[in-house]
C-alpha cells in the first residue's frame, strides 16, 4: 500500500444485505488513478447499490471501503464529497429553478476551504470542461436532457474530486449526445480524474472505459480488459441468456 | 400622524403576524413541514403573561425567558418528530398546536382557562417590535443570498443531493425548529405585551388558518412573501368594511384561489415575471452557441443545436 | 358500562362513517381534504332547509344528504384539487396547496350557514321520523343508535370486503400503491378519483344527517371539530387499510367515552389530538398499516 500506483479505491470484500435481500454479495476491486473503469450488468444485478455502498448512501453489512489510503467505511454519506468522492445520479438530479452556475456553485458550497481552494477559477474550467459556456444564466429545467447531465457532471467536477462515480449518466440519450459524453469523460480521464461507470451501453463502454466489471447477483463475473469481459462466455449468458451463446 | 395613531393596532398585528408568518415559513423553505409555530406563539405569549403576572417579572426578562422556552420545546419537538415528513409530520406539528390549547384550557386559575389571561401590562412599545422585525428580516436576507440560499433550496427540493453536496441535512431541518421557535415564541411574546390578553381562541386552529394562508397568498420563497401577506390579511378586512358578514367567504376564496392559480405566492408571481425576462435573453445566448456549434460539423452539429436549444419536453 | 359502551360504539360509528369518506381519497389519490367536514355539515344544512319545508321519511332525507355530500365532494375535486394538481411542480407543494385550498373551501360553506342560522344549531325534526327509546334492563337504546350501528356495521364492513373483493376496488388500491404502473394498465385515475371523492362525500353527507338526528341538532362549527378526529382515526388505525379505519374509529370513540365518564369534558378534544402526536411518533403506520406507507 506503498508508492505512486496505489489504488485510489480499494473495496474489500463488502457486503450489502437487507429485508433478507443479498443486493451485494462480496465484492472486491480496486481502481487505478487516472483510468475509467466501468460496471456492466443486467438490472438487479446490484450495480446501483454498489455505488449507493461507496457513495456511503447504503450501509455496509461487511467488509471495507479504503479511498486513497483511507478506511471510509463508516464516513456518513454527506462527508464523502470532501474527502474526494463526487457522484451522478441515475436520473439528472439538479435544481431545476435555480440557474446553471448556481447548481455547479451548489458542488462547492460544502467544501471546506482546503479543499475548496480558488472556488470561482475551479467552477470556471468545469464550465469550460463540459461546454457550458454560454448557459450559466439559464435554468437546466429549460436545457435538453444532455445538456441537463452535463451540468450535473461540471458540478461534481467543480469540486475538485478525487474519483467520480457515474450512475448510468448516458441513460435516455441519443447516439450524438452519447459520444460528447464519452469524450467528455475520456478527457476528464486524461487530465487525471479515477471514474467508475455504471451503465448499460455496451459500445459506450467499449469506447470509454479503460476496465470492465462484469456484475450479476450482487457479484463480480468477469473483470478485464473491455473486449475481453464482452465476449467472455458468462457476461454474454447474463445479458442475452443461453440460447443466443449457443446462436453466437 | 393621524394615520398611525388609529391605525396603530393594525400595525401591531401586522408586525406580529409577520414573525409568525416567518415562523412557518423558514421550516417550509427548507422542506420541513410544520405548522407548529402557532405552539411556539402560545408558549411565548401565556409564558410571558404568566412570568408577569403571576410572579411579577419585567416584560424584558419574561420576554427573553419565553422565547428561550420556546425555542426550547421547538428542538425537543424536532428531535421527537425527526423521522416524519410530510403530510405526517404537518399533521403532528397540528397536534401539537391542539393539545396545548387543551392544556391551557384545563390550567386552571394559572392560564386563566377559557376565558384566558388579561390585564398583562407590559413595558413594551410598538417600536421595539419594529426594530426587532427590522432585525429579524435583515437576518433573513442573509438566507435568501448566496450559499445559504442555495442549500436552503437543496435541502427542500432534494434532500439526498443535497446530502452528496456535502450538506448536513439533519442539522439543517433541525435548525428550522430552532428558529422557527424563536420566531414564533417571540411573536407571542410580543402579543401578549402589547395586547395586554390572550385566551385560547386567539391560540386555535383560526390561526393555524392565519399563519397558512398569509404565506401562501404572499409567497413561500422570502421574507417579502410574510410581509405582504400580513399585510393583505391585517388590512383587508378593514378595507372590506362594508363586505361585512361576507368577509369569511372572500377570505376563504380568496385563499382557495391563491393556491389554485398563484401557488408560489405573489413573490412568487414577481420571481417568475423576473426569471421570463431572464429567459428571453437566454434564449438568444443559447441561438447563438447553436449556430456557432452548426457552423463546424454540419451534419453533426445539426443535431447538436437541436439539442441544445431545444426545450426538454419533461 | 354497557351503556357506554353502546354510546361509544354509536359514536364510533359516526366517526368511521365520516373517516372512511377520508381514509378513501388520501388512501387512493393521496389528496387530505380539510374541506371533508365543512360537507359534511352542509349536506346536513341543505337537507335541512329542504326538510323545513316537506316532511320527508328519514331514508329520503338521508338519501339527499348523501347525494349532495357527493356532489359537493365531486365539485370540489373538478373546481379545486384538479386544477392544483395539474399545475403543481411536484408531489411535495400540491400537497401543501391542496391542503390549504381545501382550508381555504371549507371556509365558505360554514360561513354561508352561520349566516342563515345566525350561528345556532339546526335540526332535522322536521320529518316524520321520530324517535324512539327502547329499554332492555337498565340500558338505553334508541332505533336512531340502532340505524347508526347499522350503517356503521353495513357500510363499514360492506367496503372494506367490496375493496377486497371487486374489480374497482383492485384498481383503487393499485392506484394507492403506484399510480403510474396503474395508468399504464388502464385505470382512469382521474374517473376513479371523481368516484371516490363521490362515494366519500356521500358518506359524509350520510354521518352528517345520522349524527343530525342523533344529536337532534348541529351547528356549523360541527364539520370541523370531526376533521381532526377523523385523522385521528385514520391516522391511529393506519393509512391504506380499511380495517384500520375500522378500528381506529371505534378505538377512537372507546377511548373519548372512557374519559368524558372519569374526567370532565374538557380534556375529551385532547384524546384525538394526544392520539395523532403519539401514533405518529411511536408508530407512524397505525395499528394495521404497512411500513412503507409513511412516504419518507
Amino acid at each position: 500500500m506503498t508508492g505512486k500506483t496505489q489504488a485510489v479505491l480499494e473495496v474489500n470484500n463488502i457486503a450489502v444485505h437487507y429485508g433478507g435481500i443479498k443486493a451485494v454479495n462480496g465484492i472486491s476491486f480496486s481502481l487505478e488513478p487516472g483510468r475509467i473503469s466501468g460496471i456492466l450488468g443486467p438490472n438487479g444485478s446490484g450495480k446501483t447499490t454498489l455505488l449507493g455502498a461507496l457513495t456511503r448512501m447504503v450501509s455496509l453489512t461487511s467488509g471495507s471501503l479504503v479511498f486513497l489510503g483511507q478506511d471510509y467505511s463508516k464516513v456518513p454519506a454527506r462527508k464523502i464529497l470532501s474527502l474526494g468522492i463526487a457522484r451522478t445520479f441515475q436520473t439528472v438530479r439538479v435544481l431545476p429553478d435555480r440557474t446553471v452556475l448556481d447548481n455547479i456553485l451548489l458542488g462547492t458550497d460544502a467544501l471546506s476551504s482546503s479543499r475548496a481552494g480558488n472556488v470561482k477559477e475551479n467552477v470556471r474550467q468545469a464550465i469550460e470542461r463540459t461546454g457550458l459556456e454560454g448557459f450559466e444564466q439559464v435554468r437546466p429545467g429549460e436545457l435538453s436532457y444532455g445538456v441537463q447531465r452535463r451540468v450535473e457532471i461540471a458540478r461534481a467536477i467543480a469540486a475538485q474530486p478525487s474519483l467520480l462515480l457515474l450512475d448510468e449518466p448516458t441513460a435516455g440519450m441519443n447516439q450524438h449526445e452519447r459520444q460528447e459524453i464519452g469524450t467528455l469523460l475520456r478527457k476528464l480521464s486524461e487530465e487525471g480524474l479515477t471514474q467508475l461507470l455504471i451503465e448499460h451501453d455496451v459500445q459506450m463502454m467499449l469506447d470509454t472505459c479503460d476496465k470492465l466489471f462484469a456484475m450479476n447477483f450482487g457479484v463480480l463475473i468477469a473483470e478485464g480488459t473491455p473486449e475481453s469481459v464482452v465476449q467472455s462466455i458468462s457476461v454474454q449468458e447474463s445479458y442475452l441468456g443461453k440460447r443466443a451463446q449457443q446462436n453466437a | 400622524m393621524n394615520f398611525f395613531s388609529t391605525n396603530i393596532i393594525l400595525v401591531e398585528n401586522t408586525l406580529i403576524v409577520i414573525l409568525l408568518a416567518l415562523s412557518i415559513q423558514i421550516p417550509l423553505r427548507l422542506g420541513v413541514f410544520s405548522f407548529a409555530a402557532i405552539g411556539y406563539y402560545a408558549i411565548g405569549a401565556y409564558s410571558s403573561a404568566i412570568l408577569m403576572l403571576e410572579f411579577g417579572w419585567g416584560s424584558w426578562e419574561a420576554m427573553f425567558v419565553a422565547t428561550v422556552f420556546a425555542t426550547v420545546v421547538a428542538y425537543l419537538l424536532g428531535l421527537v418528530l425527526a423521522r416524519l415528513t410530510g403530510l405526517y409530520l404537518g399533521m403532528a406539528t397540528i397536534a401539537f398546536d391542539l393539545i396545548l390549547v387543551v392544556i391551557v384550557l384545563n390550567g386552571g386559575s394559572l392560564t386563566g382557562g377559557p376565558v384566558g389571561i388579561f390585564g398583562v401590562l407590559g413595558s413594551i412599545e410598538l417600536w421595539h417590535l419594529a426594530a426587532a422585525v427590522i432585525i429579524v428580516l435583515a437576518l433573513l436576507t442573509l438566507t435568501e443570498r448566496g450559499k445559504l440560499a442555495r442549500r436552503f433550496d437543496a435541502v427542500r427540493e432534494d434532500p439526498q443531493l443535497a446530502s452528496s453536496m456535502g450538506i448536513d441535512v439533519v442539522s439543517y431541518r433541525r435548525l428550522s425548529f430552532l428558529i422557527s421557535g424563536a420566531l414564533g415564541g417571540l411573536a407571542g411574546a410580543f402579543a401578549i405585551n402589547l395586547r395586554t390578553t390572550i385566551s385560547p381562541e386567539s391560540i386555535g386552529f383560526g390561526l393555524v388558518v392565519l399563519g397558512l394562508t398569509v404565506i401562501i397568498v404572499g409567497g413561500q420563497a422570502s421574507w417579502v412573501g410574510a410581509v405582504i401577506g400580513a399585510c393583505i390579511f391585517v388590512w383587508l378586512p378593514k378595507l372590506l368594511d362594508f363586505v361585512g358578514d361576507w368577509e369569511e367567504i372572500i377570505y376563504g376564496m380568496v385563499v382557495v384561489l391563491a393556491a389554485i392559480f398563484i401557488p408560489g405566492g405573489i413573490v412568487g408571481l414577481f420571481l417568475e415575471a423576473k426569471h421570463r425576462r431572464q429567459s428571453k435573453r437566454n434564449r438568444s445566448v443559447v441561438e447563438q452557441v447553436s449556430a456557432l456549434l452548426a457552423g463546424e460539423d454540419e451534419h453533426e452539429s445539426r443535431s447538436a443545436a437541436v439539442n441544445e436549444g431545444a426545450i426538454s419536453d419533461r | 358500562m354497557i351503556q357506554d359502551l353502546l354510546n361509544a360504539l354509536t359514536l364510533g360509528s359516526i366517526y368511521l362513517l365520516f373517516a372512511l369518506g377520508m381514509a378513501l381519497v388520501w388512501g387512493t389519490i393521496g389528496i387530505l381534504n380539510f374541506a371533508h367536514g365543512s360537507i359534511f355539515m352542509f349536506a346536513t344544512f341543505i337537507s335541512y332547509l329542504i326538510a323545513e319545508r316537506i316532511v320527508l321519511p328519514l331514508p329520503v332525507i338521508l338519501v339527499i344528504a348523501a347525494a349532495v355530500g357527493a356532489i359537493l365532494s365531486v365539485a370540489v375535486q373538478v373546481l379545486a384539487f384538479q386544477p392544483i394538481m395539474r399545475r403543481a411542480k411536484n408531489q411535495h407543494s400540491a400537497e401543501l396547496q391542496i391542503l390549504i385550498g381545501g382550508i381555504g373551501i371549507a371556509a365558505v360553506p360554514i360561513a354561508i350557514a352561520q349566516r342563515a342560522t345566525l350561528s345556532n344549531p339546526f335540526g332535522l325534526g322536521n320529518s316524520s321520523f321520530q324517535v324512539q327509546i327502547y329499554e332492555i334492563g337498565d340500558v338505553r337504546v334508541s332505533n336512531i343508535m340502532i340505524m347508526i350501528l347499522f350503517a356503521g356495521l353495513v357500510l363499514g364492513g360492506g367496503l372494506a370486503w367490496w375493496i377486497k373483493v371487486s374489480r374497482q376496488g383492485l384498481a383503487l388500491r393499485a392506484i394507492g400503491v403506484n399510480d403510474e404502473v396503474a395508468s399504464i394498465m388502464g385505470i382512469n385515475k382521474q374517473r376513479l378519483a371523481l368516484a371516490t371523492m363521490a362515494l366519500g362525500g356521500a358518506l359524509a353527507g350520510l354521518a352528517g344527517a345520522l349524527l343530525t338526528v342523533y344529536l337532534s341538532a348541529i351547528t356549523p362549527e360541527s364539520g370541523d371539530a370531526l376533521l381532526i378526529k377523523a385523522f385521528a382515526a385514520i391516522v391511529l388505525g393506519g393509512l391504506g387499510s380499511i380495517a384500520g379505519v375500522i378500528a381506529g374509529s371505534l378505538v377512537l370513540a372507546l377511548s373519548e367515552t372512557l374519559v368524558l365518564t372519569h374526567t370532565s369534558g374538557t380534556w375529551v378534544n385532547a384524546v384525538s389530538f394526544g392520539l395523532i402526536f403519539l401514533i405518529l411518533v411511536v408508530r407512524p403506520q397505525g395499528i394495521f398499516g404497512r411500513k412503507n406507507v409513511v412516504r419518507t
